[in-house]
């Protein structure tokens, strides 16, 4: 532990944090340049660097309007994502804890495949889903806070949720009009493919919105494993702070969640391998924040190019990460 | 620094743990709370720390209700250390140490000079200064129990309050818990502690809270108040009490 001072401000830094961000960061830098250089066609990353800083190359349009966009979505995706975990997990104390099980991106699924399947105008379908993501993550909270938002209750009361509205969204896309149904379903894996520029834009200023927000979450997450007792004892009101850390948490992830669909397991699993490469208690927002930023730039990656010319969706392939990711967690967890 | 309860009347739900309870504690002293199970001694101890909400009553510090202070401001004069609190997986002991300095700080001053000492102070106290890169949850039970008093040390309250700080230890860190508390009575803070043996208490106390039945049955000196008589009245026990061979402090016997 570092502190550092500004003016009168200081922070505290866990050196060993700051090295791992650092090392995380030149990797996410990397794959995002090999992202813009890999697929059809190949683009040496020279070109694509003189591209990106505004040279005219011939490659303009397939480095800057169609990979540009979709890289630096991936990064803001995978930031809202990684940070929405590490404050829902660090709430729950549950490394299990995630958007997509404690309901809210059930929530967003089922207000978009209405959307979709009522005729509505493309427009409403993420105001749709980042309202739906809210109620259900309203819920939830109500349903935990009964007994001061005890981290078990709030995770089952998620898990309830999310079950009963994932059995609504399914009675909702086989009642509606096939073809309808067939777009609520690809709606609900999340991809980044055809979306760009807007969606970042959204994401970006939420994430700057609350920037001052995460400040002070960085800093309450320090009493987060604490009981309640020695919080209050330590001149914490822990409920509010459970409260406020999780509101948070859901506005980001059903933030996101509307404008990409459900890229699961990202917010799962990037809190948790920053948790285990700076070994601290609980996931470090920023290491959480890059850590989500790299898997979701590969994700990306690797949907376009292993089946190329066919497309994967970023949610396919997280799922196919997490699914194996979340069995380790439970096997290690055991010995 | 004096704490008093004032006509307190306090429960979980529609029971009662006790009504109307008045008591006056005095600063700078080491007293000790005893009584059978489920006497409300806990109870007591919890709504002295303002951990539980008072049904009617106030309690007193210094004269200030401290349920109309604000939490932070509370944390700053009283320190509490909850029964059996819950360690943070992985966490090292100077890090839960300074966790102590919570009250001191803010979002936009995460650490300060001041917290530094503060915090290799009350690991020295405590004498955890030589475990402090060390994982709490690999510490021995008597280890863990001086990191948590060296949390609420840490701390820098006036006033400190302990949930059976000596239960699940042995015998000899007992001893060494109880040994530090008195220490800290000797830097003139006003320690209140929750203790299940009454020999231990009656060789520690320089007051003695004894209760039953959620009642103040006697309280005052060791020496004034432990009696057989007491003794029967507050456990059901018969005992003999004689003179500690050591100190001279009232030793009960059961006959």
């Amino acid at each position: 532990m570092t502190a550092i001072g500004v003016g009168r401000a200081s922070f505290v830094v866990r050196r060993r944090a700051v090295a791992v961000s650092a090392v995380i960061l030149v990797a996410l830098v990397i794959t995002g340049v090999l992202a813009l250089c890999l697929g059809k066609p190949y683009v040496a990353p020279g070109e694509v660097l003189r591209s990106v800083f505004g040279e005219s190359t011939p490659y303009d349009v397939v480095v800057q309007r169609l990979r540009l966009p979709r890289v630096v979505l991936a990064v803001a995706v995978g930031a809202c994502f990684g940070v929405a975990g590490a404050l829902i997990q660090s709430v729950a104390r549950n490394a299990l804890a995630s958007p997509d099980v404690v309901g809210i991106t059930q929530g967003a699924g089922l207000a978009a495949t209405i959307a979709l399947t009522s005729g509505a105008a493309a427009v409403v379908i993420a105001p749709a889903a980042l309202g739906g993501g809210l109620l259900a993550a309203a819920a939830v909270l109500g349903l935990g806070s009964r007994h001061g938002l005890a981290a078990q209750r709030f995770v089952l009361a998620g898990v309830a949720v999310a079950i009963a509205l994932r059995a609504l969204t399914e009675i909702v896309m086989l009642t509606a009009e096939p073809i309808d149904g067939q777009r609520a379903h690809i709606w609900l894996v999340g991809t980044l493919a055809g979306r760009g520029w807007t969606e970042t834009t959204w994401l970006v200023v939420t994430l700057l919105v609350l920037l001052p927000v995460l400040a002070w979450a960085g800093w309450a997450l320090h009493t987060s494993a604490l009981d309640d007792d020695t919080a209050k004892g330590l001149g914490v009101r822990p409920v509010a702070r459970r409260a406020g850390l999780a509101a948070v948490g859901v506005l980001l992830a059903a933030m996101v969640t509307a404008q990409v669909g459900a890229v699961d397991f990202v917010a799962l699993v990037a809190p948790q391998v920053a948790r285990r490469l700076v070994r601290a208690e609980r996931p470090p927002l920023i290491t959480a924040a890059l850590t989500g930023s790299l898997l979701v730039v590969l994700a990306d990656l690797a949907g376009r190019l292993l089946f190329a010319p066919t497309q994967l969706p970023a949610g396919v392939i997280t799922a196919a990460i997490g699914g194996p990711y979340l069995l380790f967690l439970l096997v290690r967890r055991k010995s | 620094m004096k704490l008093t309860a004032q006509d307190l009347t306090v429960g979980y739900g529609p029971r009662s743990v006790f009504s109307n309870l008045d008591l006056s504690l005095p600063s700078s002293a080491l007293t000790v709370i005893v009584g059978p199970n489920a006497c409300g001694k806990s109870t007591l101890l919890r709504t002295l720390a303002r951990l539980l909400p008072v049904r009617h009553g106030s309690v007193l510090l210094d004269g200030a209700d401290i349920h109309s202070l604000p939490t932070r401001e509370v944390a700053r004069l009283l320190g509490v250390l909850p029964q059996s609190p819950l360690v943070p997986e992985g966490v090292t002991v100077a890090d839960l140490v300074g966790r102590g300095r919570q009250p001191h700080q803010s979002w936009w001053q995460q650490w300060s000079e001041h917290d530094g000492v503060a915090v290799r102070e009350a690991m020295g106290q405590a004498g955890v200064a030589d475990l402090a890169r060390r994982p709490v949850d690999q510490l021995s039970g008597g280890q863990r129990q001086r990191v948590w008093i060296a949390m609420t040390l840490a701390q820098q309250t006036e006033a400190l309050l302990l949930d059976e700080p000596t239960t699940f230890l042995d015998l000899a860190h007992q001893v060494e818990v109880l040994d530090l508390l008195r220490r800290m009575r000797d830097d003139g803070r006003t320690v209140i502690a929750v203790l299940h043996d009454l020999n231990q208490a009656a060789r520690y106390a320089d007051h003695l809270v004894a209760m039953r039945d959620g009642k103040v049955v006697a309280a005052g000196p060791p020496r004034e108040i432990v009696t057989a008589d007491l003794v029967r009245d507050v456990f059901g026990l018969d005992c003999v009490v004689v003179p500690c061979p050591v100190t001279g402090a009232p030793l009960v016997v059961p006959a």
